[in-house]
C-alpha cells in the first residue's frame, strides 16, 4: 500500500518535474565548479547563489499550495515555520563556530558572551552535532503546526479568520525573536557561519553542494507533494477545499485532514529555511515578518495554485523579478509587487499554470469537437 | 593675613544669621535690609569653600528681602560672578567673550566686561539644595498662592530643620487650605529630619503618610530603622502609602490602557464596519489611518505657510479632509478592485495587501520615508495631574474624539436610512438585496465611510505617533485582534473588545515587558478564538451558522 | 408502552428536543420515532424548524435539551457530524453540494463505506469490488455516460442524482434527504420518487418536502411540523384534513 502511495505520486508529468529537478541539481553545479569561467557554460557562483536561494522560496510556495492550493487554508504565517527551520539549522552553524568566535569562547556563541550569558540555555544542547539539527529543522516548525493546528481546526476557525491569526502568530514570533532574552540573538539574529557537516560555507564546493541539496530536496518535496494530492486523502483535501461541511457529512473527521496537511506543509517550509540560512548566511527575526509571509501567498497565487509546478514557477519568476526591479529601479519595486496583488486576483485567479492549463484543455475540446462539426455541417455554398 | 580676614567675613555672617533669623520670625512680611547691608551678605557669598557659602546663603535667605530670590536663583543657575580684583559679586550673563554685568542689590545693568576678569561662584549639589530651600522660605509669603505652593513644595524636598520657623510663620498666615497642608507637610518632613521629640516626629510621620506619593514614600522609608515608635510609625505608614500607590498605579494603568484603547478603537471600529457589512477584510485600512495622519501633516504645512493664526485649528480643518481624502480613495478601491472579487474574501484579502503596499510606496515617493513632524495645536499640548496620575492633554482629547467618533457612528447606523439598510445587508445580504436595497451602493458608501472613519483616526494618531509611511502597519493586526475579539457586525463589541485588549495590554506591560506584554494578548486572542470563534458579541442564528 | 421500550425499538427517536437562536424557539419541545426499514415524508411551513431537526439529527447543531437517541442507544448530542455520518445517518441537502472539482466517479469513490482516517486514505488503492460498486450506482442514478465528467459541469437535476448516488455508496442506515426535487422537471420528480422508493426498501429514509405531488407520490407516513413540534402525524389523506394542519397552510 505504501508503494502504491510513493509510486501514484510519479505520474508521467510529476516523474517529468522530478527528473528536470535532478538534472538541474546536477548540471548546474558542475557547470560552476568544472566548467571554466571563460567558457559561455559556466555558472557564475553569485547566479549559482542566487538561484539557490529562489529554489528555497520554492520549496517554501510548494508547501503553501499544499496548504492553500489544495486545502483552500490561506496561511499568511508560512513564514514563521519557514524562520523555524532556519533558526534550528542557525543553531547548529552558530555551535560550529566554536572557538572562532570574536570572543573566542568554546562553547558560547559570541552574542551570549556579550549578553553576559554564563552558560548555554538548555534549548541550545544538542545542536552541535548536525542528526540533532536536522531533526529540529521539521520538528519544531511541525510540531508549532500541529499545536497551532489542533486548536485552529478542531474549533473550526476558517477563512479570514484563520487568515488573520495565522498572521498573528508569526507577528507574535516576531515580536519574541527580537528580545535578547529569548537566547536567539535577538535583534541581530545568527550569523559570521563558519562551515557546516566540516565544509566551509563560503567555499564554492560548499556553494555547489547546497545548491544541489536544495534542488534534490524540491524534488524530493514534490514527489510527496504529488503523492498526496493523488491520492484518496489528496481527493479528501480537495472535496475539503471545495466544500467543508459537505465532507463532514459523508464521514471524514476534517479536521484531521487539515491538521495532517498543515502539519506536513510546515515540516517542509521548516526545510526550505533550513537550506536558506546557509546560503546566505544570516538567521534574524525579520524573516518572521508578515509581510514576508504574504509576499510568498503571491508566489504561489502567480504561479498557479492548486498546481504543483505553478508555485514553483511563480516563486522563481517574482523573485528574479524582485532581483531585477531591486538593483534597476528600486522605488518601482513595491508599486509591481503590490499591483502584481491586484492584478493577478483580478484577473488571473489560477495564475499562470492554471490558465494555460485550462487554455489547453478548451483548445483539445476544441479541436476534439472540430471535425465533428466540420462533418455535419452541410456543404456552405459556394 | 588673608585667613584672619576670612574668619572675621565668617563671623559677620554668622552674626547676621542669627539677626535675621530674629528678624524673620519677628517681622516675616515686611522684610526690607538697606542696600549696604544687603551687598555685604551677597559679597560673603563669593567665600573660599563651599560651607562659608551654605552660610552665606542662610544668612541671605533670613533678611527676608524680596531682592534675595533673584540672587540665589541666579546662583544656582551659575550666572553669579566675583570679579578677580573687586571682589565686588555680580549678577552676569555670558555673550560671546563678555559679560553683561547686574548688580544684585540695585539690579541696575552696570555695563560689559570680558569675561576673564571675573570668576565663577561655584556650588555644589548640597548648595544647590539649600539653594532652593532659601528660595522657598523666601517665597513662602508671596501673594501669589502658585508661587507660595511652589515655595513650599521646593521647602519640603530639603528637609531642613532649619526652615521649620519660617514654615510656622508661614503656616500662621495662610489662608489657601491645599497650600497650608503642603506647607504642613513640609514642615513635618523638616521635623523629622530634626532632633525634634519622638511624639512629635510620630505625628510628623502621619501627616507626610497623608500625602501617599512617591515623595513621601522616599521619605518614610529612610526613618524606618529608626529606633523606637518613629521606627515602627515609618514602617507603617510606609506600607500605607505603598497600598496607595499601588491603587494609584492601578488608576494610572486603567488611564493608559483606556488611552490605547481609544486609539485601538478609532483604528478598528471602519474594519468592523466594512468586515460587518461586506464580510471582506481591508488590509489597506491601515493605510487609510496613515493618509489621514499625512493629510494633517499637509493642512498644518499650508496654514504654517499661508496663515499661521489658525494653527490651533488645523485639527478641525484636518478632520473633514482627512474623512473625504481616506473616504474618496476608499471609495474607489470598492470600486475599482473590491466589487469584482465578492464571495472571495482571501483574495480579497490579498488584493487591499497589494493596494496597501502601493499606497504606502506612493507616500514615501512623495513625502519620504522618514517622520514628518505634525505639531500639537495649544489645546492638545501638556499635561495635568489628578492624584498620582498625569494626564496629557493629547491623550485626553483622543479618548473623548474616540467616544464621540462612537457614538456619532452608531447615531448613524441605528438612527439614518443609510443605518438602516446596512444593518439589514450585514444582516441578510441575498434578503436585502431581495427587498430593494441596492447592496452595491450600500457597499461602496460602506467602504467610504469605513476608510473615512481610518482617516480622522489617522488625524487623532498624528497627535500622539511619528507620522511615516508604515504608521498604518503598525495598527493592522491589532485592529484585526480587535474586531476578531469583539465579534462582527456589532459596534459595542469593537468598543469592548478595544478597551478590553488596551487595558489588557497596559496591565501586563509593567510585569511582563511590553513586547511580552504584547505576545501574551496575542496567544491570548489566537486561543479566544478557538473557543469563541465568532468573537464576544457574535450575531446569532441560523443564517450566521450556516 | 414505556419510553425507554419505545426507543429500545426504533431507530431514530427524538424526546421533548428544543433548541432556540437568540430566542427564537427553532425546535420547541420536538418528539419523533422512526421504526427501522420506514420511510417518512415531513412537511411543514417555512420556519418549521425542519432544516433545524435535521441539523440536530447530524450533529451539526447541539440541541439545549431532549434526548436524540440512534437505534435506541447511541446518543446523537454526543457526537460530530463525521462521527454519526459513520454511524450510518447520511444525509442530503437541499441545495445540492456536490465536489465540483472532482469527477463524477470522484465524487462517488469518496463516498463509498471505506475507512475515513487520513492515514488510510494515503495509502489507499481503489478496489475491484470498489469500482463495481461505482458502476452499479451509476446506473442506479443515470450517470454512467458522465463517470468522467467534472461534477461541476453537470445539470441541477443530475447533481441532485449525484448526491443521491453518494448517500448510496454511503451505505447508511438512515437516510436524511432535505428538499430532493427542489428545481427538477416533472419528469425528473417523478423518477426520484421512484428511486427514493428503491432505496427505501433496504433503508429507512427521511424526506422533507413541500411538494405534495411528490409526497403523495410516495405514499407514506407523513409527519406535519408547525413552530418546532409535531402538528399531526398519519397517512396524507388524514394529515391534510385535520383543521389544525389546514389552518396552518392556508389561515392567516
Amino acid at each position: 500500500m505504501i508503494t502504491h502511495f510513493i509510486l501514484n505520486g510519479l505520474d508521467r508529468r510529476a516523474g517529468i518535474v522530478v527528473a528536470l529537478l535532478v538534472a538541474i541539481a546536477i548540471l548546474v553545479p558542475v557547470l560552476n565548479l568544472v566548467v571554466p569561467p571563460s567558457s559561455p557554460f559556466h555558472v557564475p557562483g553569485y547566479t549559482l547563489a542566487l538561484f539557490g536561494k529562489y529554489l528555497c522560496y520554492a520549496l517554501l510556495a510548494l508547501s503553501l499550495d499544499l496548504v492553500w492550493g489544495y486545502c483552500g487554508i490561506l496561511s499568511l504565517g508560512h513564514g514563521a515555520f519557514f524562520a523555524l527551520g532556519g533558526y534550528a539549522m542557525g543553531m547548529y552553524l552558530m555551535r560550529q563556530i566554536g572557538p572562532r568566535g570574536v570572543y573566542g569562547d568554546p562553547v558560547l556563541p559570541d552574542f551570549m558572551v556579550f549578553l553576559n550569558y554564563q552558560e548555554l540555555p538548555w534549548f541550545w544542547h544538542g545542536f552541535d552535532m548536525f542528526w540533532f539539527a536536522a531533526i529540529m529543522v521539521v520538528v519544531v516548525p511541525g510540531l508549532l503546526a500541529f499545536v497551532f493546528g489542533w486548536f485552529a481546526f478542531r474549533s473550526r476557525v476558517t477563512g479570514v479568520y484563520l487568515s488573520i491569526i495565522t498572521q498573528a502568530m508569526t507577528f507574535a514570533l516576531l515580536l519574541a525573536f527580537f528580545r535578547n532574552d529569548m537566547g536567539l540573538g535577538g535583534n541581530n539574529g545568527l550569523t559570521d557561519f563558519k562551515d557546516i557537516l566540516g565544509f566551509n560555507v563560503q567555499s564554492a564546493e560548499t556553494r555547489s553542494g547546497l545548491f544541489a541539496a536544495t534542488a534534490l530536496s524540491l524534488a524530493l518535496s514534490f514527489w510527496i507533494c504529488s503523492s498526496v494530492v493523488r491520492s484518496k486523502a489528496g481527493k479528501v483535501l480537495i472535496a475539503v477545499r471545495d466544500a467543508e461541511s459537505r465532507t463532514r457529512f459523508i464521514g471524514y473527521r476534517v479536521e484531521h485532514y487539515k491538521l495532517f496537511v498543515w502539519t506536513l506543509s510546515a515540516m517542509m517550509a521548516g526545510v526550505a529555511g533550513a537550506l536558506y540560512v546557509p546560503q546566505v548566511g544570516i538567521i534574524n527575526p525579520s524573516e518572521f515578518d508578515p509581510a514576508n509571509s504574504i509576499e510568498a501567498v503571491i508566489w504561489v497565487a502567480v504561479g498557479g495554485r492548486g498546481t504543483l509546478i505553478g508555485p514553483i514557477i511563480g516563486a522563481v519568476l517574482v523573485n528574479f523579478g524582485k532581483t531585477w526591479f531591486t538593483a534597476a529601479l528600486p522605488e518601482v519595486w513595491l508599486f509591481a509587487l503590490g499591483a502584481l496583488f491586484v492584478l493577478v486576483t483580478l484577473f488571473l485567479p489560477k495564475g499562470i499554470v492554471g490558465t494555460v492549463q485550462l487554455a489547453a484543455a478548451s483548445w483539445r475540446e476544441r479541436r476534439a469537437a472540430a471535425p465533428a462539426a466540420v462533418a455535419l455541417d452541410p456543404k456552405p455554398a459556394e | 593675613m588673608s585667613k584672619t580676614r576670612d574668619l572675621l567675613a565668617a563671623l559677620v555672617i554668622r552674626l547676621t544669621f542669627v539677626v535675621a533669623l530674629f528678624a524673620a520670625v519677628l517681622m516675616p512680611a515686611a522684610a526690607q535690609s538697606t542696600d549696604a547691608e544687603l551687598k555685604l551678605l551677597v559679597d560673603a557669598l563669593a567665600a573660599r569653600g563651599f560651607s562659608e557659602t551654605e552660610d552665606a546663603i542662610k544668612a541671605l535667605a533670613f533678611t527676608g528681602d524680596d531682592r534675595v530670590a533673584a540672587v540665589l536663583g541666579a546662583l544656582g543657575e551659575g550666572n553669579l560672578f566675583v570679579g578677580k580684583t573687586s571682589k565686588q559679586v555680580v549678577i552676569g550673563r555670558a555673550a560671546g567673550r563678555d559679560l553683561v554685568l547686574t548688580d544684585p542689590v540695585t539690579r541696575a545693568e552696570i555695563g560689559t566686561e570680558p569675561s576673564a576678569a571675573y570668576t565663577k561662584i561655584r556650588v555644589n549639589n548640597r548648595l544647590r539644595r539649600t539653594i532652593q530651600a532659601a528660595i522657598g522660605t523666601l517665597t513662602l509669603l508671596s501673594d501669589n498662592p502658585v508661587t507660595r505652593r511652589a515655595a513650599a513644595e521646593a521647602v519640603m524636598k530639603t528637609r531642613d530643620p532649619e526652615t521649620i520657623p519660617a514654615l510656622d510663620a508661614a503656616i500662621a498666615e495662610e489662608t489657601d487650605a491645599g497650600i497650608l497642608q503642603v506647607m504642613q507637610e513640609a514642615r513635618a518632613a523638616a521635623v523629622l529630619n530634626s532632633d525634634a521629640a519622638e511624639a512629635d516626629k510620630v505625628a510628623a510621620i502621619a501627616t507626610i503618610a497623608g500625602r501617599g506619593d512617591r515623595e513621601s514614600l522616599s521619605i518614610l522609608t529612610q526613618y524606618i530603622a529608626a529606633p523606637g515608635e518613629v521606627g515602627v510609625a515609618a514602617q507603617a505608614a510606609v506600607d500605607d502609602v505603598n497600598t496607595t500607590i499601588a491603587l494609584w498605579n492601578a488608576g494610572q494603568n486603567i488611564w493608559f490602557g483606556v488611552s490605547l484603547g481609544s486609539v485601538l478603537l478609532l483604528a478598528a471600529i471602519g474594519l468592523a464596519i466594512t468586515f460587518g457589512v461586506m464580510g471582506v477584510i481591508n488590509m489597506a485600512h491601515g493605510e487609510m489611518v496613515m493618509i489621514g495622519a499625512y493629510t494633517t501633516f499637509v493642512v498644518q504645512q499650508q496654514i504654517r505657510m499661508y496663515a499661521p493664526g489658525l494653527f490651533d485649528f488645523s485639527l478641525l480643518i484636518a478632520l473633514p479632509l482627512a474623512f473625504l481624502v481616506a473616504g474618496a480613495i476608499g471609495v474607489a478601491i470598492e470600486r475599482g478592485v473590491i466589487r469584482f472579487l465578492y464571495g472571495r474574501p482571501l483574495e480579497t484579502l490579498l488584493a487591499t495587501w497589494g493596494i496597501s503596499l502601493i499606497l504606502q510606496q506612493a507616500v514615501r515617493s512623495r513625502f519620504g520615508a522618514q517622520n514628518q513632524q505634525v505639531g500639537n495645536p495649544s489645546w492638545m499640548s501638556g499635561s495635568f495631574d489628578v492624584g498620582l496620575i498625569s494626564i496629557t492633554y493629547s491623550r485626553l482629547w483622543i479618548v473623548v474624539f474616540a467616544i464621540f467618533v462612537f457614538f456619532a457612528l452608531m447615531a448613524l447606523l441605528k438612527r439614518t436610512p443609510f443605518g438602516l439598510q446596512t444593518r439589514a445587508v450585514t444582516a441578510n445580504r441575498q434578503m436585502a438585496s431581495a427587498m430593494g436595497i441596492r447592496t452595491p451602493w450600500i457597499d461602496a458608501m460602506t467602504f467610504g465611510l469605513g476608510s473615512g472613519v481610518a482617516g480622522i483616526a489617522g488625524v487623532a494618531l498624528s497627535q500622539i505617533e511619528n507620522v511615516s509611511p508604515n504608521l498604518g502597519q503598525g495598527y493592522i493586526i491589532d485592529s484585526f485582534m480587535v474586531v476578531v475579539f469583539g465579534g462582527v457586525g456589532n459596534l459595542w463589541g469593537t468598543l469592548v473588545g478595544a478597551l478590553t485588549l488596551g487595558i489588557a495590554n497596559k496591565f501586563l506591560e509593567p510585569y511582563a515587558g511590553a513586547v511580552l506584554g504584547k505576545i501574551f494578548v496575542l496567544v491570548f486572542i489566537i486561543l479566544f478564538i478557538q473557543k469563541r470563534p465568532r468573537g464576544l458579541f457574535a450575531l446569532k442564528g441560523r443564517s450566521i451558522e450556516a | 408502552m414505556t419510553d425507554a421500550a419505545i426507543a429500545e425499538g426504533s431507530l431514530l427517536y427524538l424526546d421533548n428536543v428544543h433548541r432556540s437562536f437568540d430566542g427564537f424557539k427553532a425546535i420547541n419541545g420536538l418528539s419523533l420515532v422512526l421504526a427501522p426499514g420506514e420511510m417518512r415524508a415531513i412537511i411543514g411551513p417555512n420556519g418549521a424548524g425542519k432544516t433545524t431537526m435535521m441539523d440536530i439529527i447530524t450533529g451539526k447543531t447541539r440541541p439545549d435539551s431532549g434526548d436524540v437517541l440512534f437505534e435506541g442507544r447511541v446518543d446523537l448530542t454526543r457526537h460530530d457530524e463525521a462521527e454519526i455520518a459513520i454511524m450510518g445517518i447520511g444525509r442530503k441537502f437541499q441545495k445540492p453540494t456536490v465536489f465540483e472539482s472532482h469527477t463524477v466517479a470522484d465524487n462517488l469513490e469518496l463516498a463509498l463505506r471505506a475507512k475515513r482516517g487520513p492515514f488510510s486514505t494515503l495509502v489507499h488503492k481503489t478496489t475491484r469490488a470498489e469500482y463495481q460498486r461505482i458502476d452499479e450506482i451509476l446506473a442506479t442514478i443515470r450517470l454512467t455516460e458522465r463517470r468522467s465528467w467534472l461534477a461541476a459541469n453537470l445539470s441541477h437535476g443530475q447533481k441532485q442524482w449525484l448526491e443521491i448516488g453518494m448517500l448510496l455508496a454511503q451505505e447508511p442506515k438512515l437516510l436524511l434527504v432535505d428538499e430532493p426535487v427542489a428545481g427538477m422537471t416533472d419528469d425528473e420528480t417523478a423518477e426520484t420518487a421512484i428511486l427514493l422508493r428503491k432505496i427505501a426498501e433496504t433503508q429507512s429514509v427521511v424526506v422533507v418536502e413541500h411538494d405534495m405531488t411528490f409526497v403523495r407520490d410516495l405514499g407514506v407516513k407523513v409527519t406535519v411540523l408547525h413552530e418546532g413540534s409535531v402538528l399531526a402525524e398519519g397517512s396524507l389523506d388524514v394529515v391534510s384534513s385535520n383543521p389544525k394542519v389546514i389552518e396552518v397552510y392556508l389561515g392567516r
